[in-house]
C-alpha cells in the first residue's frame, strides 16, 4: 500500500498548491509525534520507518517498537509505517499539537513470490533458479555411488529401483522403457552408451552440462507423452558466464573442454578419450574384458542471445566406442531344432560364456530457440536428430559369429507458445512431430525394420488463483502413424498450501505408450498401452529441512501380452518372431508409499537425505503366463546419502548406503502355476559407496582431486538366477547367479579448470 | 482564473526551490549512513534515505542511494528471508533509478552487480552459479561504459577476498583489485565529481580498510 498525496494532484490543483506553499513558507511551530508500531501478534516492530507521508519528517522505531519525531506539519496528515518484512500501514491523523500514543498495526509481509505454492506431486526438481527445490544440480555430482552420472544419481531418490545389470530407470513398477529421457524437451533415444546384454553402462549425460534436472515419477505434464511411468528432463545450461578451460584425467580416460565467450554469444567445445584399462585393472571384474572398452567423444555447442529475452542453442555430439566382453550366454539352453530356425543364437546353446563385441557410433544434434515477447508471450521451437549405429558381434572370436547390426534414428520437432495473461494465469499450447526408425540385422536372412511417425498436440493451463492454491489442467492428443491409433490423454495436478511450511499436492492423468520396440521390429502391431496415475503428496519444508511423503496408485491397461499359454522363457533377450501372437490383453497395477527427508541444517556442513520407497505391484505382460511381480522390482528400497565438508581440509566426504529387498526370479524347478510363478526371491541388495573430493587452487587453476569407492564391503549382490537347460528343456544343476560386471571398484581422478585467464580484468 | 494561474506559478516556484533542496539532506543522510557502523544506526539512515526518495521521486540518484543502503543492510542482516526482502526493495529502487535515467549508467550496473553479490551471500552454496554470473555480467556492462569506475574493482576485490582460497579467492588474489581501485579512487577524489552527492563516489574508506587487511597477511 502506497499512500501518496501526489495522486490527488489532478483533483484539486489549487488546494495542493496552497498546501505546498503552506508547508514551504510557514514552517515555524514544531510538534512532537510519538507512538508504537506492533505486528498482528502484538509484538513490537523494530526498525520501522514511521513518517508523515510525502515529508521528510519521520523516525525509526526502537526495539520496543517506539518511534518519536518532530514535525512542523499540521492539519490532515497521513502517518505511515514501513518495514522490510511487513506490509506498509497508514493512519490518517490531524495534527494540532503534540501527539503521543499513536499505535500503528503492521501485518507480516504478504507472501513473497517465492512462497507461492508449487506443484510437487510426482516430481523432484533440481535447479539453481528456484529457491525451493529439493535438489541442486551440484548435489548430483557430489553424491557417492552416482559417479557423476545424472541418471545414476536419480536412483538415490524415491520411486526408483536399484540397478546393476541393466541400463535405465525403473520407476514405480515400470521397466526402463517406460521412462522417457528428454534434453531441452526433446526425446533422447539411446540415452546410454552401448554395451553387451547384462552389463550396465553409463548414461551419455555428464553432470555439468545441465542447469536443471527434473525427475517425474508420475503425473507429469501434458507436454510429454509416450512414457507409462515418468520423464526425466534435463535442461542444458544457457549462456556460460565466463570463458574457461577445463581438463581432467581419471582411471577411465582423459578429456579437455573449453568455452569461449563473447558479448552475446559463446562457443563450447570438448573432446575425450576413454580407456578403461586402469579402472578394470583395480576392480574385481566378474566378466572377462578381452577387449577393454575404449571410446572417443566430441562435442560442440553454440549459444547466441540475439536480444535480452531470446536464446538460441545449437549443439552437436558424437562418440565412438568399442568393447569386447565374455558374458554369460543369455541363450544357453536353446536347442537348435527346427523350431528355432529363426533364432540364429541357437547354435551357441551349449556354450556357458560367449564373446560379445560392440562397436557403436552415436551422433546427436539439437537446435532450440526460445523467445519472450514483452514479458507476455513466449515461443519455443526445437529440432533434434540422432543416429545410433551399432555393429555388434555375438560369439565374436568363434568361427561362426552372429553379427548384430542396428541403426536407430530419431528426428523430432516441437513448437510451443505460452501466453502469460497475468503472473498467475498462463496457457501453454504446443505440438510435436517425431519420426523414429530402427533397423536390425542379425544375419543376411534375418532383417527387421520399422519406422514410426507420431504427432501430438497439447495444451495446459497454469492457474494460481490465490497464493495458497495452484491448479494445472492439461490435455494431450497423440496419433501414431504406424499403429494408426488416436488417443486423448487428460492430465491434472494441483497444490494447496496447508500452512506456512507445508503443502498438499495431487496429480492424476492418463498416459499412453507404444508397444516395446521388440514387437514393432518383428512386424507385430498391437495397440497403445495405457497407465492411469493417482498421486498424493504432502511436503513440509522449513529452514533447510524437508520432509516429503507421497502415496500413489497406478493402473495398467492394454499392456502387450504374448499368447503362449503356461510356458515361460526367462531369457530377457529372447527372440520375438513375426509368428509370435500378441495382443493388448495385459494388465497390472502398482501402489506404494515413498518417503524423503533431507536435512542441511542440524549439523554445520553436513547434508544428508533418506529416501525410502515401498511398492506393491503385479502385472501380466510380455511373456508372463500369470500376473506376477516383475523381476526388476524390490518391494523395499532405501538410500541414505550423506555429505560432509571439512572447511579446514577443503575436502568433501560423501557416502551413500543403498538397500533393496530381494527381487523375484524364475525358478524352473518348481511346477509353473499362478502361485509359483516368480515367487522366489534373491537375497537382499546392499551397497556402500564413498567419495572423497579435495579442492585446491594451483595459482589460477581450480583443481579437484577425487577418489570414489563403490561397494566398499565387496558385497556379492545377486540380481537373479540363470538356469542350465538340457536338450528336453528341463533345468539341471545349480542355478548361476546373475551378477553385475563389477563388485568393489575404485575410481581416481583429477579435474582442473581455469576461468580467470582474462588479463584485462585488471 | 487569474488567481489560479498566479497560485500555480507560485507553487511551481516553490517546487523548483525544493527540487534543489534534496542534495543537502541527501548528502548529510548518506554520509551518516556510510560512516556509521551499527546496524540499527544504518537502518535509521536508510529509512531517512527512503523518505528523501519518496519526496524527490523524480531524481534517479535518490533511488540509487536507497537501493545501495538496502543492499548494505542485506549484507549485515542475519535473517535470510529479511535479507531477500531488503534485496527485493533494492531491486525495485534500482529499477526506479534506471527508468528515470531511461537506461543504465555505469553506477547502476555496479549497483546491480552489488545486489547480485548480496543475493549470493544469502545462500552461497546454492546461488553462486546464478548470481555469480549476474555479478560478472553487470560489471562487464559497467566497464564498457566507464573503465575507470573504481567501485567495479572494489567489488571484485571484496568478492575475491570472501571467496575461499580453494575456489580461487583469498587475500593475495584480492589485493591487486583493491590497489587498482585505490588508484582510481584517488583520481576520482581529485575531480569535482568526487565530491558531488549526485555522482555516486562511495567506497574509498572501505577499499582502504580491505586493502590493509590484505596486506597484513602478506607480512605473516
Amino acid at each position: 500500500m502506497q499512500l501518496n498525496i501526489r495522486l490527488r494532484f489532478p483533483r484539486a490543483f489549487t488546494i495542493i498548491s496552497s498546501f505546498l506553499m503552506l508547508t514551504a513558507l510557514a514552517a515555524n511551530a514544531q510538534y512532537k509525534i510519538s507512538g508504537t508500531v506492533i505486528d498482528d501478534k502484538n509484538r513490537p516492530v523494530k526498525g520501522a520507518n514511521v513518517y508523515l507521508d510525502n515529508t521528510l519528517d519521520g523516525g525509526t522505531t526502537d526495539s520496543l517498537g517506539i518511534f518519536r519525531f518532530t514535525t512542523s506539519e499540521k492539519g490532515n496528515q497521513t502517518i505511515v509505517a514501513s518495514e522490510v518484512s511487513h506490509e506498509n500501514a497508514g493512519l490518517p491523523i490531524v495534527i494540532a499539537g503534540d501527539m503521543s500514543g499513536i499505535v500503528l498495526h503492521m501485518k507480516a509481509n504478504k507472501v513473497r513470490d517465492l512462497d507461492v505454492v508449487t506443484i510437487t506431486a510426482g516430481s523432484f526438481d533440481a535447479s539453481n533458479d528456484k529457491s525451493k527445490t529439493v535438489l541442486k544440480p551440484l548435489d548430483i555430482v557430489t553424491t557417492a555411488g552416482a559417479n557423476a552420472d545424472v541418471v545414476k544419481a536419480i536412483e538415490m531418490l524415491p520411486g526408483t529401483q536399484q540397478t546393476g545389470t541393466d541400463n535405465g530407470l525403473f520407476v514405480r513398477g515400470g521397466d526402463a522403457s517406460e521412462l522417457a529421457i528428454l534434453v531441452d524437451e526433446m526425446v533422447v533415444q539411446n540415452a546410454f552408451f552401448s554395451g553387451p546384454p547384462g552389463v550396465a553402462t553409463r548414461s551419455r549425460f555428464g553432470a555439468f552440462q545441465y542447469q536443471g534436472v527434473s525427475f517425474s515419477s508420475g503425473g507429469y505434464s501434458a507436454r510429454y507423452g509416450q512414457a507409462l511411468s515418468g520423464v526425466l528432463e534435463l535442461n542444458t545450461t544457457d549462456m556460460p558466464d565466463k570463458s574457461t578451460v577445463n581438463m581432467g584425467i581419471n582411471m577411465a580416460g582423459i578429456y579437455a573442454s573449453g568455452t569461449k565467450k563473447w558479448k552475446n554469444s559463446a562457443l563450447d567445445f570438448g573432446g575425450g578419450y576413454n580407456n578403461l584399462t586402469p579402472f578394470y585393472g583395480l576392480a574385481t571384474t566378474n566378466f572377462k574384458f578381452y577387449d577393454v572398452p575404449v571410446g572417443y567423444t566430441g562435442n560442440l555447442r553454440y549459444v547466441w542471445k540475439p536480444n535480452k529475452d531470446g536464446i538460441l542453442k545449437v549443439s552437436a555430439n558424437g562418440s565412438y566406442t568399442t568393447s569386447g566382453i565374455a558374458i554369460p550366454n543369455p541363450y544357453r539352453g536353446i536347442v537348435d531344432t527346427g523350431i528355432n530356425t529363426l533364432n540364429p543364437f541357437a547354435r551357441f546353446g551349449t556354450d556357458s560364456a560367449i564373446d560379445f563385441q560392440t562397436r557403436d557410433q552415436y551422433y546427436y544434434t539439437n537446435a532450440s530457440y526460445r523467445q519472450m515477447f514483452k514479458s507476455k508471450y513466449s515461443l519455443y521451437t526445437a529440432a533434434s536428430y540422432s543416429l545410433d549405429s551399432t555393429r555388434n558381434s555375438f560369439g565374436a572370436n568363434t568361427t561362426n559369429p552372429v553379427p548384430i547390426d542396428e541403426k536407430d534414428q530419431r528426428a523430432q520437432f516441437r513448437i510451443e507458445g505460452k501466453d502469460y495473461f497475468t503472473s498467475r494465469l498462463n496457457l501453454m499450447v504446443g505440438g510435436e512431430v517425431q519420426n523414429f526408425s530402427i533397423s536390425k540385422e542379425f544375419t543376411d536372412t534375418l532383417r527387421e525394420h520399422f519406422s514410426e511417425t507420431q504427432l501430438a498436440g497439447y495444451t495446459e493451463l497454469e492457474w494460481t488463483p490465490i497464493n495458497i492454491l495452484a491448479i494445472r489442467p492439461g490435455l494431450r492428443y497423440e496419433h501414431s502413424a504406424l499403429l494408426n491409433t488416436d488417443h486423448i490423454a487428460p492430465r491434472i495436478s494441483m497444490a494447496v498450501k496447508t500452512s506456512s511450511y507445508s503443502q498438499v499436492s495431487l496429480a492424476s492423468g492418463i498416459f499412453y505408450q507404444n508397444p516395446d520396440n521388440l514387437y514393432l521390429l518383428a512386424g507385430l502391431r498391437p495397440g497403445q498401452q495405457e497407465a492411469i496415475h493417482y498421486i498424493a503428496n504432502w511436503q513440509y519444508s522449513r529452514n533447510d529441512r524437508i520432509l516429503r511423503i507421497e502415496g500413489y496408485y497406478k493402473q495398467y491397461k492394454d499392456l502387450v501380452l504374448e499368447k503362449n499359454d503356461s510356458i515361460f522363457d526367462p531369457n530377457t533377450y529372447r527372440i520375438i518372431t513375426p509368428y509370435t501372437v500378441v495382443d493388448n490383453s495385459g494388465y497390472g497395477h502398482a501402489e506404494g508409499l515413498e518417503l524423503f527427508y533431507r536435512d542441511k541444517k542440524t549439523v554445520k556442513n553436513l547434508d544428508y537425505w533418506i529416501s525410502y520407497s515401498y511398492i506393491d505391484t503385479k502385472r501380466k505382460y510380455a511373456n508372463y503366463p500369470y500376473e506376477a511381480t516383475p523381476t526388476f522390482i524390490a518391494n523395499h528400497n532405501l538410500n541414505l546419502v550423506a555429505k560432509y565438508f571439512v572447511d579446514k581440509w577443503q575436502t568433501n566426504f560423501s557416502a551413500t548406503y543403498s538397500f533393496a529387498s530381494g527381487r523375484p526370479y524364475y525358478n524352473p524347478e518348481v511346477p509353473l502355476n499362478s502361485q509359483t510363478f516368480l515367487n522366489d526371491r534373491t537375497p537382499d541388495f546392499n551397497n556402500l559407496a564413498l567419495t572423497v573430493a579435495y579442492l585446491h587452487s594451483f595459482g589460477k587453476w581450480f583443481t579437484v582431486f577425487y577418489l570414489s569407492i563403490d561397494n566398499i564391503t565387496n558385497q556379492h549382490n545377486i540380481f537373479g538366477y540363470r538356469y542350465n537347460y538340457d536338450a528336453t528343456g528341463a533345468a539341471y544343476g545349480s542355478p548361476n547367479p546373475i551378477v553385475p560386471a563389477l563388485y568393489r571398484s575404485i575410481f581416481l581422478g583429477v579435474n582442473m579448470s581455469l576461468t580467470q585467464f582474462k588479463k584485462d580484468e585488471l | 482564473m487569474k488567481k489560479m494561474i498566479l497560485m500555480g506559478a507560485m507553487a511551481l516556484t516553490v517546487l523548483g526551490a525544493k527540487a534543489q533542496d534534496f542534495k543537502a539532506p541527501l548528502e548529510k543522510t548518506f554520509t551518516i549512513f556510510d560512516t556509521s557502523q551499527a546496524l540499527d544506526a544504518k537502518v535509521e539512515q536508510a529509512n531517512k534515505l527512503a523518505l528523501i526518495a519518496k519526496k524527490w521521486d523524480g531524481e534517479w540518484v535518490t533511488h540509487y542511494y536507497v537501493a545501495f543502503a538496502k543492499t548494505v543492510l542485506a549484507y549485515m542482516e542475519k535473517d535470510a528471508n529479511k535479507r531477500d526482502a531488503y534485496l527485493d526493495d533494492a531491486d525495485k529502487e534500482r529499477e526506479d533509478a534506471v527508468s528515470i535515467l531511461k537506461k543504465d549508467n555505469d553506477e547502476t550496473y555496479v549497483l546491480a552487480a552489488m545486489i547480485a553479490n548480496s543475493r549470493m551471500a544469502v545462500d552461497p552454496m546454492n546461488r553462486w552459479q546464478k548470481y555469480g554470473q549476474l555479478f560478472t555480467q553487470n560489471l562487464e556492462s559497467a566497464k564498457e561504459l566507464n573503465p575507470d569506475n573504481p567501485r567495479m574493482y572494489y567489488l571484485q576485490g571484496t568478492s575475491k577476498l570472501f571467496t575461499p582460497k580453494a575456489y580461487g579467492g583469498g587475500k593475495k588474489i584480492a589485493l591487486p583489485y583493491f590497489e587498482k581501485a585505490e588508484a582510481l579512487f584517488e583520481k576520482e577524489a581529485a575531480t569535482p565529481a568526487g565530491h558531488d552527492i549526485t555522482k555516486p563516489h562511495w567506497g574509498k574508506n572501505h577499499n582502504e580498510m580491505f586493502m590493509a587487511q590484505c596486506k597484513q597477511e602478506d607480512k605473516e
